[in-house]
């Protein structure tokens, strides 16, 4: 290998007759007054200037070449290599035209590659295109993981990709940017698999419900599989978390309830007069429901009617309750507002979001543990901004505490993960999840917060946090809007945005802004899987096949059946397995069994006869 | 845009009438007529078929195939002040990393001028002919000499190197004969005008000017078709039988050579000539292609060369001429 041709201080080309380039390759050029000087291939290409492409021209066809190569000579071999390679740093002068080039030895880059140890990062994946230099690589980056290609497990080969989380600290929050199917969601999954493996505290927020790492992959060797069981927890809103009213700011009950219906200029008025401090659910929902009782009933009047007319001492002094709410809020509050309040206010308790607090996940995240909270978008985004709010708030007082060397219960230091990301931060327009994700993405670094946002839409995403993301996974990318934002947010060159929309499943390009440029690298096989891996089509068929086998389990014995037979059959199996069929329903499955082929019909000049094939 | 002088104009439709008179006599003469004519007055019609490549290893197995051709650059202005470089270039298939490369010069200036400088002209054609001829076959003859092959094919018409180089020519002739190596030339450019002849020499066709094979045989032959000649042409004369094959889809044809001795191989080479030019090129074998690319060096690389390793006041005194520091 030498270079060749026109020669510039950052930009070289190689060429050689032996053997192809790969892009992203690393090669070490020789200069003889410089010493050596690293660079990476950007662009690879082959050419024989014995089949030229010309388009007018006359083009050697397969049967002359083969004709050639029968005579002895093989025209491939006169096909020439070139790599266009970029230093990794400006040299001083020009490289010299003609230096040798190599292919560099693990120890020249471990320093560029590796950047922290296998026990204190994240392992993610392979550096792609580096397998020339793993093979005298140390032992401990050796056999660390799988990658899974072209349907297969694969050892890995290449040098590891360890993302140094200690790093966050300098250069803080991740973004995953990638279209659907591009491997996106399994890359999440892996560097949550890895915050477990640290025990980071992490909180998901998961509107998928997929981030469940009970189901170990199957493909993964027997005795080199993980259990994270103990190191995560999956909580659904209302059901295993929820707010405490008492806590609620009326900013925090406005946004939960601008979540089930958005909110009018009067309703807003409504929940701002009526919300008193300390108010818990029952006193505030009380309150509202005997206003609107009393204001259905219309005036001073007939409300002081309604007291005369009190058998009980409680129902009197409810009636002077509904009074008195009446007389003081009747004119500010509408009923047809304090109506709207009550409604949405029902249907959040009807999906529990009262009856739970979100004591578990603080004492998940004291733990050490990954947290992942489920949940609809529309919920998770009003449940999100409360509860980021108030663990980062936690951890904030905790910090600021320990500045003002004031005593405060301690509260660990905690990253955040959302899937869809542009549902919680939008750019257009504003959203209550938003501004507390703002907050953190600016401040949090001081006080041990970080962000891990995904989302396939980096467009839509708030601007302000899109540049705070200090390290960006980029995964196959096809919206040439989403391809533009990702050019002007990384250091990603024109070459490698080029390609992004060609990027292999699960190969992404990784801009990190400590190590200054962009890595190529693969993600590597997840050690759990998804739920929803399972094809719906493939479910539809399999569901089909059991109701079948289980049909032909309780009739089996009952075979043969004659038509005439049916009430008594249906009578015993209602008997056996107190499962009901009527007759048109049991005579319609024997009709499919014996489409299917697998019983036989004979016709009898009386009934038809179901028989085993 | 260019203004057209009205003269030149006419000048052109002039030519164009004038070659279209004298065309016109076989541009409307029929093809079946022509094909019949050269059936029965010049030789058989044959169509070739392709090699299998079970037939081509034979011939890897024998030794391979020696292509071998030539180059000519000229540096310089009128002369005397000028140098041309020659280069030869003997390529075998089986050897392919062991070129045979010769190389040549000449200038009129390093030898004794000739006092008729009206004759200069013709001579220093010869001279420069002989020059190209020479180490073409000098190549061809180391080549032989060290990978001793199946066959040589030469590009271009191998009577070139009888007239020009015949010492060394009557040398490789020899070798070849002896060792029973196949020695064949191909020519793009055929000059000869041996059916031109014949149709003069014809009294039912009224012609009366001898025109070349090219054009005669311009789109006549089907691809894959060889004419063999019977009669006796002058390359006869010379020693050589010669075909003219169709060996690509375009409609011109080229002349296959070969020493008389080996006549038996001349069906036998227009075959491997056919196998080994692509069907939609421009009629000659790629092999010959390859080596003709090798041994082509650019004019730019030439002066650089001599720019380097040329005295420079000398470079600028005899062979930079006015045309060359011209701008527009």
């Amino acid at each position: 290998m030498k270079v060749v041709g026109i020669t510039s201080q950052h930009e070289v080309y190689v060429g050689t007759k032996d053997r192809n380039f790969r892009i992203n390759e690393f090669l070490i050029i020789e200069d003889p007054y410089q010493g050596d000087l690293m660079g990476e291939v950007v662009e690879a290409n082959a050419y024989n200037k014995y089949i030229p492409m010309n388009l007018h021209g006359e083009l050697a066809d397969s049967s002359v070449l083969d004709s050639l190569r029968a005579i002895g000579y093989n025209i491939e071999e006169d096909t020439i290599y070139i790599a266009r390679v970029r230093l990794l740093n400006e040299a001083l002068y020009p490289v010299e035209a003609g230096s040798d080039v190599r292919i560099p030895e693990f120890s020249e880059v471990k320093d560029i590659m590796i950047r922290c140890s296998v026990d204190e990062g994240l392992v993610l994946g392979v550096i792609r295109n580096t397998d020339h230099m793993a093979a005298n690589m140390d032992e401990e980056y050796k056999n660390l993981l799988y990658t899974y290609e072209n349907g297969r497990l694969e050892k890995q080969k290449e040098i590891p990709y360890i993302y140094n989380v200690k790093s966050m600290h300098q250069y803080p929050h991740i973004g995953v940017f990638g279209g659907s199917g591009s491997g996106k969601s399994f890359g999440l999954r892996v560097i949550l698999e890895e915050l477990m493996n640290l025990n980071i505290p992490t909180v998901v927020l998961d509107p998928h419900f997929e981030m469940d790492f009970s189901k170990i992959a199957d493909y993964i060797p027997k005795g080199e599989r993980l259990d994270y069981s103990g190191k995560f927890k999956c909580l659904q809103v209302g059901t295993d978390v929820g707010v405490r009213f008492e806590d609620l700011s009326i900013q925090d009950l406005k946004n939960l309830l601008g979540a089930s219906g958005a909110l009018t200029d009067a309703m807003n008025n409504v929940v701002d007069i009526l919300h008193k401090k300390k108010d818990s659910y029952t006193s505030f929902y009380n309150r509202l429901k005997m206003l609107s009782e009393a204001q259905e009933e219309g005036s001073i009047d007939r409300i002081s009617k309604r007291i005369e007319e009190s058998k009980t001492d409680l129902e009197r002094q409810g009636w002077q309750q509904r009074l008195e709410l009446y007389l003081n809020y009747d004119k500010s509050c509408p009923y047809s507002s304090v109506r709207g309040i009550i409604w949405r206010l029902n249907r959040l308790s009807n999906e529990g979001i009262f009856s739970k607090d979100i004591r578990e996940i603080e004492n998940g995240l004291q733990n050490g543990k990954l947290i992942v909270v489920q949940g609809s978008t529309r919920i998770l985004q009003v449940f999100s901004t409360y509860l980021i709010n108030n663990l980062y708030h936690k951890r904030r007082e905790y910090k600021d505490a320990q500045y003002r060397r004031e005593a405060c219960d301690y509260f660990p230091p905690f990253i955040i993960v959302t899937d869809e990301a542009h549902n919680f931060a939008p750019k257009a327009y504003e959203c209550p999840s938003k501004a507390i994700l703002k907050e953190i993405s600016q401040e949090g670094r001081k006080y041990g917060v970080f962000l891990i946002l995904a989302t396939q839409r980096p467009t839509l995403l708030d601007e302000t946090i899109t540049a705070q993301l200090n390290t960006k996974f980029i995964f196959r990318t096809v919206r040439s809007s989403d391809i533009a934002t990702i050019k002007e947010e990384t250091d990603i060159t024109v070459e490698e945005a080029r390609r992004l929309p060609y990027l292999r499943t699960g190969d992404v390009f990784i801009s990190e802004a400590a190590m200054g440029r962009t890595i190529y690298a693969r993600i590597r096989a997840a050690n759990t899987t998804s739920p929803h891996t399972e094809n719906p089509f493939d479910e539809l068929k399999g569901k089909i096949e059991e109701d079948e086998n289980k049909f032909m389990d309780i009739i089996k014995d009952k075979l043969p059946i004659n038509g005439d037979d049916f009430i008594n059959v249906i009578k015993e199996i209602e008997a056996e397995t107190g499962i009901t069929y009527t007759i048109d329903a049991f005579e319609e499955k024997l009709e499919d069994l014996v489409e299917k082929g697998l019983l036989v019909k004979q016709k009898t000049p009386f009934f038809n006869v179901y028989k085993e094939k | 845009m260019y203004c057209l002088n009205e003269q030149l104009k006419n000048k052109i439709e002039f030519v164009n009438n004038l070659l279209l008179n004298k065309y016109e006599k076989i541009l409307s003469l029929d093809k079946q007529i022509l094909r019949r004519f050269i059936v029965d007055k010049v030789g058989s019609i044959k169509k070739l078929e392709r090699m299998t490549s079970k037939e081509l290893m034979k011939y890897a197995e024998l030794g391979g195939i020696l292509g071998v051709d030539g180059s000519r650059n000229r540096l310089g202005g009128a002369y005397p002040h000028f140098i041309e470089i020659y280069q030869g270039l003997a390529r075998c298939s089986i050897h392919k990393d062991k070129p045979v490369i010769k190389a040549d010069f000449y200038t009129p200036l390093g030898v004794e001028e000739n006092p008729n400088m009206l004759e200069d002209s013709r001579e220093e054609k010869l001279k420069s002919d002989k020059k190209l001829a020479d180490i073409e076959v000098e190549a061809a003859l180391e080549g032989i000499r060290e990978f001793n092959p199946y066959a040589v094919i030469m590009d271009g018409s191998i009577i070139r190197y009888d007239i020009a180089s015949t010492d060394r020519w009557m040398e490789l002739k020899n070798e070849c004969e002896e060792r029973g190596i196949i020695l064949v030339g191909v020519t793009k450019d055929i000059k000869t005008s041996i059916i031109g002849e014949e149709l003069m020499k014809d009294k039912n066709i009224s012609i009366d000017v001898k025109f070349h094979d090219r054009e005669l045989l311009y789109g006549v032959l089907e691809y894959g078709e060889a004419i063999f000649t019977d009669i006796e042409t002058k390359k006869e004369i010379a020693g050589l039988e010669s075909a003219f094959l169709r060996s690509s889809d375009s409609p011109t044809v080229v002349a296959v050579d070969i020493l008389q001795s080996q006549k038996e191989h001349l069906e036998e080479m227009a075959r491997l000539i056919l196998t080994l030019t692509p069907r939609n090129g421009r009629g000659v074998p790629l092999w010959i292609d390859i080596v003709d690319s090798e041994v082509k060096i650019p004019d730019v690389m030439i002066k650089s060369l001599l720019e380097s390793y040329m005295d420079r006041r000398l470079l600028e005194m005899l062979f930079i001429s006015e045309r060359d520091k011209r701008t527009m």
